[in-house]
């Protein structure tokens, strides 16, 4: 089993767009393939593959709110200007109630609650994790978030888990991450083998590549390049190329600017298959070939890209005056 | 010279010694933690739940806290998150880097490093 994430920082930049060409180029090629599209904030590998229908849904939950016991309130109003998020109201009937969108499950209301068991705890569900046999032949996790409810890295690992259930020895997994370095994200990387980061020549691209950066040499998870619209900057291309050479990522290829791409999205079929002869398709094929190939070679590959020695990221701490 | 430790292993099985060590840490079902004695040899080993396998975030923090109160000097995963290493360098818990072999395999193979 062997494990791909794709990332890069930055939103927008072709994730999703690399991630399904990989996807259904080695499914062609009759390999093991498991996608997992872990940005549940907005899922869009079935939008690309054109996918309306789940085989099978599950509820998931991560969080807990809290609840007014209407027969146990006796209205005394403490909790209502003690809640910072503003989730408490008094309804059309005179009770006091909880927007669960708007609680964030802190639970200060139960604090100042002078009766006992008046408020409690509620689990509340935070989506629904999906899962499809995709019609290009390989099954996909997807999952949504209700309004309201943050993404997690608790919803990637589950997401994760469900694809290990269904994959084999020889699967291989590709993980569409979310864009930044937060929480879904570190959990995205976290156990890959391999990460593929996907960048656009624009300064804001190049910053945030840099972040998931570090991020993958924390893990001392080999590392490698996809350049996308390659040719709208050629300059900020070379800078990108640069420091790929400088920091031993390999650089898998340029997908030049190119309609084909927006327009096969419009027509919810993924543009290797739908303009297979259009530049950037080609070179799409040509990436997910390489894919292949490290995937063949992976020993070979892994030792010579992965980081020489651990360097592990450590945030700043704040800590109280002592 | 009293020298009798704890190891935690990251597992998500529940088989004591023959579970498997597990690639992740803070959101890692369960610990089975390995008593040692004096040489080294295992005393006894049980198994706690990762608070922070249902956290929704600090997942790590959760883990290191629950290590923390299990007196634990030393704990295996497959890897650490930033949060958790810096974590767990403050409670002075040493982390080694191991998975996918059963628990009394990887002990064989720490046993210098402890």
């Amino acid at each position: 089993m062997i494990e791909i994430a794709v990332a890069s920082g930055k939103g927008g930049v072709g994730k999703s767009t690399v991630s399904t060409s990989i996807a259904i180029y080695l499914s062609r090629r009759k390999r093991n393939v498991v996608a997992i599209d872990a940005d549940a904030d907005a899922a869009n590998f079935h939008l690309i593959l054109g996918e309306d229908r789940w085989d099978w849904k599950k509820s998931y939950s991560d969080s807990m709110i809290a609840k007014i016991i209407e027969e146990k309130c006796i209205k005394c109003g403490n909790c209502l200007g003690k809640c910072s998020y503003k989730a408490i109201y008094i309804d059309e009937r005179g009770n006091y109630r909880i927007n669960p969108i708007l609680c964030e499950g802190c639970l200060t209301c139960t604090l100042v609650c002078p009766v006992r068991g008046a408020i409690v705890r509620e689990k509340v569900e935070s989506g629904k994790l999906y899962r499809v046999n995709t019609k290009y032949g390989f099954p996909l996790i997807s999952a949504s978030l209700n309004p309201g409810r943050p993404n997690s890295g608790k919803l990637v690992t589950e997401e994760k888990e469900l694809a290990k259930e269904i994959a084999e020895d020889d699967s291989i997994i590709i993980i569409d991450s979310a864009a930044g370095i937060g929480c879904q994200v570190v959990s995205s990387l976290a156990g890959a083998n391999m990460v593929i980061l996907v960048a656009e020549p624009t300064p804001a691209s190049f910053n945030a590549i840099k972040r998931v950066h570090v991020l993958t040499k924390h893990f001392m998870q080999p590392v490698a390049l996809v350049i996308n619209k390659y040719d709208i900057n050629l300059q900020m291309s070379d800078t990108l190329e640069d420091f790929a050479q400088e920091n031993n990522i390999d650089l898998l290829g340029k997908i030049p600017y190119d309609e084909s791409i927006p327009k096969s999205m419009a027509s919810r079929v993924p543009v290797i298959e739908l303009f297979p002869n259009s530049p950037a398709a080609k070179a799409l094929i040509n990436i997910s070939a390489k894919v292949e190939y490290i995937i063949d070679n992976w020993y070979e590959w892994f030792i010579g890209h992965r980081p020489k020695k651990p360097e592990p990221y450590k945030p700043i701490i704040i800590k109280p005056a002592s | 010279m009293v020298n009798e430790m704890k190891v935690a292993f990251a597992t998500e099985e529940k088989n004591g010694l023959d579970s498997i060590v597990s690639t992740k840490f803070g959101r890692v079902a369960y610990f089975v933690i390995v008593e040692l004695d004096n040489d080294k040899k295992i005393k006894d080993n049980y198994i706690i739940v990762n608070p922070g396998g249902e956290a929704r975030s600090g997942a790590a923090i959760k883990a290191v806290q629950k290590l923390l109160e299990e007196k634990v000097a030393v704990v295996v995963a497959g890897a650490f998150g930033p949060n958790a290493l810096v974590a767990l360098d403050e409670m002075n818990i040493k982390h080694i880097v191991l998975s996918g072999v059963k628990v009394s395999e990887a002990l064989g193979q720490i046993t210098d490093k402890l």
